[in-house]
């Protein structure tokens, strides 16, 4: 308080204002653990109600489309159970992320973010580790939902597991994004709402490739999808699937891909 | 230009046909208020987008504490801390914790970010919602507290130059006061602030400098003073007309003085009269009023509004100065 009347006596002397204030100078690490912290908040009340839609739908899926086959064999029920996983972090990725994304450009907050003293990658990487935070869970539950229904005996490839369920969630995440800055939110939300049917009808995930026409199957050898569906599946199931090293190129290429477009749409000018 | 801390030179930028920004021209020197009018669409926040990285320009020049933005956008950026006119994402965090983190953004340590957190909440008289949680769709919080902490993380650190869209809206009186004197401090503290408002009256008191942007074109600028341009003897008498009631300023010949400047905006006319001739303006309001012709009329020392709202008028379609008649396209400002 005593501070006051000097202040007010300065300024109406005129006296001349203090030196300029610094540039902002922040560490990248500091950057992004503090926007780490403010995504977590601002999604983290979201992580029950995103673990339980994950629990329902892999629910509907393991079980509903069980029902689609009569008198359904343990090879058919571990294909089925171990595709599950894929289809859980795919809606993730390419439905429930543009759409956040659809709105943080409509109401003013992804330019609000933009325009603050940080490297733009950095948001983006920000929101890649809230989203494999929430997203990764949903692989225990899709499991323990096969496990309770068919009783199958998995045979986990740990490092595997990890390293195809990471790649797995940043190219659907990365992906996801990429069509949320690059089209109009309308147009974006459209097309993820067409990509679930997609994804869960027509991509050999959760049954075999082979019972798709050829071409078709030729389709999805340079699509992420059954490539990175397989490679989860030889994590979950060592003893049934083998890992393809084709199926990691085509994953990782589609990976860097969306992580191009991102960034280059957060970092460039209108 | 180097002790600058913002300075624009001819910047130009269009969308399709439209030209946002025409040429436009301005400086805030470190420790200047400096306010940008203008109504709605006169390229504001196309300017502000500009400043920070989020548009760019399709000509001319922004140095922003000596860092080319429109080369080096990122580099600039550094420099400025923005408050856009959309409220700032905080849902699912309390104001505390937003200010904090914006704190930590802006370089500071964790105990000074606490420190500047509680410090703000005094300042804006918001301390009893710090620790109130904002929650989807505009609850927990509501709109004025929401701009007030957005403003608060937007001056939580010093920073070379301050550019806030449209800090006071939603903001209770007793608090826009608070705001105004909090923005007045950082000014004497160092920063440059660029100042986006409707809000004239109130901005007036702690401004140096103002530019009036119509149609993207810079119209006017000085300081409040020059821009009223008329002497202290003049005075400002304010008519209301009734509902659909005629304008008994239309026709020239039938008034009593000569204004020096004659504004209508909705159902208020503003003439800037000499105060020697006073007491006839005021005889014949008075006569108006008896006729009902007239709601009511006020008189008062002229105001930086007059002179907006006949830059603004005039700029619109090119009456001749003083003697601007004509309905004024434009939203009424905040009184």
């Amino acid at each position: 308080m005593s501070e006051l009347p000097t202040a007010t006596a300065s300024t109406e002397l005129g006296a001349a204002p203090r030196s300029m204030p610094d540039p902002v100078n922040v560490s990248p690490w500091t950057s992004y653990t503090t926007l780490l912290r403010w995504t977590l908040a601002q999604i983290g009340s979201l992580l029950p109600l995103v673990i339980i839609i994950q629990a329902l739908l892999a629910a509907g899926i393991i079980i509903g489309f069980g029902f689609l086959i009569p008198d359904i064999d343990s090879a058919t029920a571990m294909f089925l159970s171990t595709g599950a996983p894929t289809v859980l972090l795919l809606t993730i990725g390419l439905v429930i992320v543009p759409q956040g994304v659809s709105r943080a450009r409509a109401d003013g907050s992804f330019d609000y973010m933009r325009a603050l003293p940080l490297a733009r990658p950095l948001l983006f990487a920000a929101d890649l580790t809230v989203w494999l935070i929430i997203a990764l869970p949903s692989i225990a539950v899709a499991i323990v939902v096969g496990w309770l229904r068919y009783d199958l005996d998995f045979s986990f490839d740990w490092p595997l597991l990890i390293a195809a369920a990471v790649l797995v969630t940043v190219m659907a995440t990365a992906v996801g994004y990429a069509i949320a800055v690059s089209l109009q939110p309308m147009l974006a939300q459209l097309v993820s709402q067409v990509l679930v049917f997609f994804v869960l009808l027509f991509s050999p995930i959760t049954f075999a490739a082979s019972q798709l026409p050829e071409w078709f199957q030729t389709v999805h050898d340079f699509l992420p999808l059954r490539p990175g569906a397989d490679l989860l599946r030889a994590g979950l199931a060592a003893d049934s699937f083998e890992a393809s090293g084709r199926d990691l190129v085509v994953l990782v290429a589609w990976c860097i891909a969306g992580i191009v477009i991102t960034v280059r749409a957060l970092v460039r000018r209108r | 230009m180097d002790r600058d801390v913002l300075h624009i030179a001819g910047l130009t930028r269009r969308f399709g046909a439209t030209v946002a920004n025409d040429a436009v021209s301005l400086r805030v020197r470190p420790g200047e208020v400096v306010g940008l009018l203008g109504h709605n669409g006169a390229g504001k926040t196309t300017l502000v987008s500009q400043i920070v990285g989020l548009l760019r320009p399709d000509a001319g020049t922004i140095h922003v504490g000596g860092t080319d933005a429109v080369a080096d956008p990122a580099g600039a950026r550094r420099h400025v801390a923005m408050q856009p006119q959309a409220q700032a994402p905080i849902d699912g965090l309390t104001p505390r914790t937003a200010i904090e983190i914006a704190g930590r953004i802006r370089g500071l340590s964790n105990r000074d970010a606490r420190a500047a957190a509680t410090g703000l909440a005094e300042e804006l008289d918001i301390a009893q919602w710090l620790d109130e949680r904002a929650l989807p769709e505009g609850r927990g919080l509501s709109g004025g507290i929401r701009r007030l902490t957005a403003f608060a993380m937007t001056v939580v650190a010093p920073t070379p130059l301050l550019v806030l869209d449209e800090p006071t809206n939603d903001i209770d009186a007793s608090r826009r006061r608070l705001l105004w004197n909090a923005v007045r401090r950082r000014g004497d503290d160092g920063a440059g602030v660029l100042l986006v408002t409707h809000n004239v009256v109130e901005a007036e008191r702690i401004v140096d400098d103002l530019v009036i942007l119509n149609r993207g074109k810079v119209i006017a600028s000085g300081s409040p003073a020059h821009l009223r341009g008329t002497h202290d003897g003049d005075l400002r008498l304010e008519l209301e007309l009734p509902p659909g009631g005629s304008d008994p300023t239309a026709d020239a010949r039938g008034l009593p003085v000569a204004p020096l400047r004659l504004v209508r905006t909705g159902r208020r006319v503003l003439m800037t009269v000499p105060a020697s001739e006073a007491a006839p303006a005021v005889a014949w309001a008075t006569a108006l009023r008896t006729r009902n012709r007239l709601d009511g009329y006020s008189l008062g020392p002229t105001t930086l509004e007059d002179a907006y709202l006949a830059l603004a008028s005039r700029g619109s379609d090119d009456a001749a100065p003083h003697a601007t008649t004509a309905p004024v396209p434009l939203e009424a400002p905040n009184v």
